[in-house]
């Protein structure tokens, strides 16, 4: 056997590469630029801000608007961030209305059974509404990973079960208690507590997902869960803590809920669910997995608050309403997902396949000629 | 190892496309399930309503519309009546169940059973009804979660002999129920006009927040109100939005509200959700007892925002003489006597000034009928 | 090149039986450090068993596995890791949305405070590691794996390999998806590990990559092996003969019932 000549790059066209690595290389920077948490959303973000404050600045644009604005959705943040982490996994969890209500229902009767009143027991009342919640994502969680059921079916199981639930809890009928007002209702320093609440619940899931290793892993196992597996990541165990923490804080969720408005709401939360995967989507997590930032979901939250308070204050119809934010949602995940796919070269029928066999954990081929046909698994 | 073949992501796209827009559709005004029932309100001032019904009992009863009428009835009774409510764990029908429970104990020999759906819902509804229509009752006591969906099922339920009696809410269907009662709805809203028009000095701009369209109490609530605020020359009316029956959403539509009309000097709220959020929404503003809020139905959580003053009138029905009045009629019916094809129960506005008085405080609705 | 030592791996008499198929009946295999063996045999000939074998993905039925010339037993993939040995399957087990350094240190991070990330470190690490295999196309280790070419990815993934392994390397057909400048670069890298003292097994159906980098090849068929050539030994008909069971430098008993063996041994 002949030794083999060190491979050496001979261009034979003068000097333009053949193969694609290098013109993929290049490609991967731009990428790179525009992936900054969904950048595109927080231009549709702004373009609304722009929007509502040249029609009607003086009533929209002031300060006090928006942070009634931003306590009113201050509930639906802390919910999204759980149900972020969730989407990226490529799950999702539909019981965080019902998980909502649970919390909500637990935290008023800990509260009524421990006295009623003082700050133990509304500290008692948020930790019984937040553990609820950390269970019942814990079911989930086991359902999912271990039990192997589709996620879509084991949170829409726990949410009918959840509802239930607290009925029994209650005898159906909704527990007033105002002993959680402040927390809702109050403010300091001009900035309401829900908000402060809410902003660090964003804060530390963000730190979480964005430089712990548990939030890699998350993205991991999103992206390949069979790849996660192979290098040893305990996938069923990462999963069950990750729906457990989408329970907690749709738990706390509920405590919030109760604290605004001082009584449980047992036939409400019922747009819960979708609100939260809606927000997370437009703040660019994928529901297909391995794509999300929290930072992302908070615009993706505001969206929507913007565009309903706004379109109330411009005095639209409200029957026109429902059609307006449909087609920002769906028109913004558009543009988002067109320009992620279009800047990591995954545009195309070529681009689709790459991904597609890439999860499947198909050998793909490259774009030059392949001289090899590949094997047949 | 997760395989996603084209058609499943499209069709899953597809379903969050849709449901996202079902969503804020719904957060805005189309989707979203109602808990309450706008429930039924009683006449206006005027004993318009009533008539007494008895027709075993030898005389009339005056047209007073506060009294329930007495009956007499045979000693020798054995039926089966199913109560069908509008929706469960809602204060105001459990005080309905009371009452059927109470006429049922007085005029002895009727089994009471009562059913009804998680929220207010004719999907939810119309299987419940399907199922006891089967178990064949003498009589059914329903408040049909839709004007026309639930017309269904009580035709059937006609059909197979069955007396049908509606509480509360109606169908557009005139042949369906022997016998109606409810609240006049529309009176109730003439009420709350008037209520919220003494309490704002009858001057500055009013809105009604109410829970979504197509509940025929709810509709006929706002049209009372809006007709009748229009009476007054220095009140302007700015117009309806819809919770959806989330006190959240009440809560968005408040804050919004204000920041364009600062000078809010009112708020209808035609439920008990709407009124929470109402007055979550004020209180964020800053402006809580600043702008007064008539609410509807009084449960325990809106008697207690009464008393905490989130909330400074409360518009309330009696649920309890629709339901002892519904028993009546439809054992009238079963015995093939004369009905009463419309009662109407009238309403009592409570205060904060006047929740004190057992006149007033007897028609707070009750969460158990226990007590 | 030979030196007198203990091959790094070895197996010898391995068996696996699936059900009523032998997948392995008796084969022997061994790689030394330093040096690319490639392993080579028909659809059916056991290859892809015996690298689940050795690289403990499955348990071997029978026979014995020696690291180094001592007996050892495999309990799972994660403990042939700890022993330093790596595999590279066909479907090259990335993350695609996660980047290149990201993918290298997947499962075993560098942390900073016990559950940080020191992003930093891991990307200094992954780029160095990569420039010292000469993995020159892979310019930027933040870009989302998906969108590198198949080339980039492969070299990637066996470069993660080589940046754990301490003994020994099996690569899975990793030039099959590859153009011929691609399967070049591949090569080359496999020449760089191989020159650090690593073990490297390549598992091919491409025999010019074969006569190219390997320094012995062993022939396995039906899940046994039959031959094994030194590189000045082997040419491009002498492989084919041997994996058509034409030609066998090795004595070996036959097997007793071809046609049982011949059906349904999948790779």
């Amino acid at each position: 056997m002949t030794a083999p000549a060190k491979s050496v790059l001979t261009p034979v066209d003068g000097g333009r590469p053949a193969d694609t690595d290098e013109t993929a290389g290049r490609r991967g920077m731009l990428q790179r630029l525009g992936s900054v948490t969904a950048l595109y959303t927080v231009a549709v973000f702004a373009a609304e801000l722009l929007f509502f404050s040249l029609r009607a600045s003086d009533r929209f644009l002031t300060t006090n608007n928006l942070i009634l604005t931003a306590q009113n959705v201050a509930v639906l943040t802390v919910v999204a961030c759980g149900a972020t982490f969730v989407l990226i996994t490529a799950g999702v969890d539909l019981s965080v209305g019902s998980v909502a209500i649970l919390g909500e229902v637990v935290a008023a009767k800990t509260i009524i059974n421990a006295g009623g009143d003082g700050l133990f027991d509304a500290l008692l009342g948020i930790a019984a509404g937040i553990a609820v919640g950390w269970v019942v994502g814990i079911i989930n969680g086991v359902g999912v990973a271990y039990l192997k059921v589709p996620p879509l079916i084991v949170t829409l199981g726990t949410m009918l079960a959840g509802v239930s639930a607290a009925q029994i809890i209650t005898d159906g009928v909704n527990v007033p208690n105002r002993t959680l007002n402040g927390l809702g209702n109050d403010r300091i320093g001009g900035v309401p507590y829900i908000v402060l609440v809410g902003l660090g619940v964003v804060i530390v899931t963000g730190i979480l997902l964005h430089f712990t290793v548990f939030g890699r892993h998350t993205y991991a196992i999103g992206s390949n869960a069979e790849a996660a597996r192979r290098v040893g990541i305990n996938v069923p165990g990462h999963l069950v803590k990750v729906y457990a923490l989408a329970g907690a804080l749709s738990g706390f969720g509920g405590v919030l809920s109760l604290a605004r408005f001082n009584t449980t709401s047992i036939g409400g939360h019922q747009s819960d669910p979708l609100e939260a995967i809606a927000a997370a989507a437009l703040g660019g997590t994928s529901v297909f997995g391995g794509i999300g930032s929290v930072a992302g979901t908070v615009v993706g939250v505001w969206i929507p608050g913007v565009l309903r308070n706004g379109i109330i204050i411009l005095g639209v119809q409200p029957y026109w309403q429902g059609i307006i934010i449909g087609l920002v949602l769906v028109g913004t995940v558009w543009f988002d997902q067109y320009r992620r796919r279009a800047a990591a070269g995954t545009t195309g029928p070529t681009g689709r396949k790459r991904i597609a066999a890439m999860r499947a954990n198909r050998p793909t081929k490259s774009r030059s000629q392949s001289t090899h046909p590949p094997t047949n698994q | 190892m997760r395989k996603t073949p084209i058609r499943r992501r499209a069709a899953i796209t597809a379903a969050v496309g849709m449901a996202s827009i079902a969503v804020f559709a719904g957060a805005a005004g189309a989707s979203g399930d109602t808990t309450e029932p706008p429930s039924t309100e009683a006449a206006g001032t005027e004993a318009a309503g009533t008539e007494a019904a008895g027709t075993e009992a030898a005389g009339t009863e005056p047209a007073g519309t506060e009294a329930i009428p007495e009956l007499t009835f045979p000693d020798d009774l054995d039926l089966d009546l199913t109560f069908v409510q509008g929706v469960i764990g809602d204060e105001f029908y459990i005080s309905m169940e009371c009452g059927v429970q109470d006429a049922a104990a007085d005029i002895g020999g009727i089994t009471v059973d009562v059913q009804g759906p998680d929220s207010f819902d004719a999907t939810l509804q119309n299987p419940i009804l399907d199922s006891v229509i089967a178990s064949g009752p003498d009589a059914i006591l329903v408040a049909p979660n839709d004007v026309e969906a639930s017309a269904g099922p009580l035709q059937r339920a006609q059909d197979e002999g069955i007396q049908v009696v509606l509480v509360d809410t109606v169908v557009n269907d005139e042949s369906i129920g022997v016998s109606r009662i409810a609240s006049d709805n529309f009176g109730g809203g003439v009420a709350a006009a008037d209520a919220l028009a003494e309490l704002i000095g009858e001057e500055g701009e009013v809105m009604v927040i109410n829970v979504k369209p197509g509940i025929s109490t709810t509709d006929l609530r706002q049209q009372g109100f809006e007709e009748q605020i229009a009476t007054y020359p220095d009140i302007e009316y700015i117009g309806v939005e819809f919770s959806q029956n989330e006190p959240a959403t009440a809560a968005e539509i408040v804050t919004a509200t204000l920041a364009a009309h600062p000078d809010l000097a009112g708020i209808f709220a035609t439920n008990l959700f709407s009124a929470q959020g109402t007055a979550t929404g004020l209180l964020q503003a800053g402006k809580q007892g600043e702008v007064p809020i008539v609410g509807f139905d009084a449960g325990p959580a809106q008697v207690e925002q009464l008393q905490a003053g989130d909330v400074q009138a409360l518009v309330m029905q009696k649920p309890y003489d629709i339901g002892y009045q519904g028993v009546q009629q439809a054992v009238l019916a079963v015995l093939g006597e004369e009905v009463t094809p419309e009662i109407q129960t009238d309403f009592v506005v409570a205060t904060a000034d006047n929740m004190e008085d057992p006149e007033i405080s007897q028609y707070f609705y009750k969460a158990s009928c226990d007590e | 090149m030979t030196t007198a030592s203990t091959p790094v791996l070895e197996g010898r008499e391995l068996v696996r039986t699936y059900g009523t198929v032998q997948a392995l009946q008796g084969a022997d295999f061994a790689v030394e450090a330093g040096t690319v063996t490639a392993l080579i045999g028909d659809n059916g000939a056991g290859k892809s068993t015996l690298v689940k074998v050795l690289s403990g993905v499955e348990q071997p039925d029978g026979g014995v596995i020696l690291l180094d010339g001592e007996p050892v037993v495999f309990r799972s993939p994660m403990d042939a890791h700890r022993r330093g040995i790596e595999t590279v399957f066909q479907d090259l087990a990335l993350a695609p949305h996660l980047d290149a350094a990201a993918n290298a240190f997947l499962g075993r991070e560098l942390r900073r405070f016990r559950v940080f990330n020191a992003r930093r470190e891991m990307r200094r690490s992954t780029m160095k590691s990569f420039a010292e295999l000469g993995v020159t196309t892979v310019q930027d280790v933040s870009a989302p794996v998906m969108s590198l070419s198949g080339g980039q990815r492969q070299a990637v993934a066996v470069a993660r390999s080589a940046m754990w392994a301490k003994r020994v390397i099996f690569l899975d057909e990793p030039t099959a998806a590859l153009g011929v400048v691609q399967t070049r670069r591949v090569l080359d890298l496999i020449r760089q590990i191989r020159d650090r003292g690593l073990g490297v097994v390549l598992i091919t159906h491409t025999l010019p990559d074969v006569i190219d980098v390997a320094d012995r090849v062993e022939v396995l068929r039906f899940g046994r092996r039959t031959a094994t050539f030194d590189r000045d030994d082997a040419t491009v008909e002498l492989l084919v003969s041997a994996i058509t069971g034409v030609y066998s430098n090795i004595q070996v008993a036959q097997p007793t019932d071809v046609t049982e063996l011949d059906v349904g041994a999948g790779r």
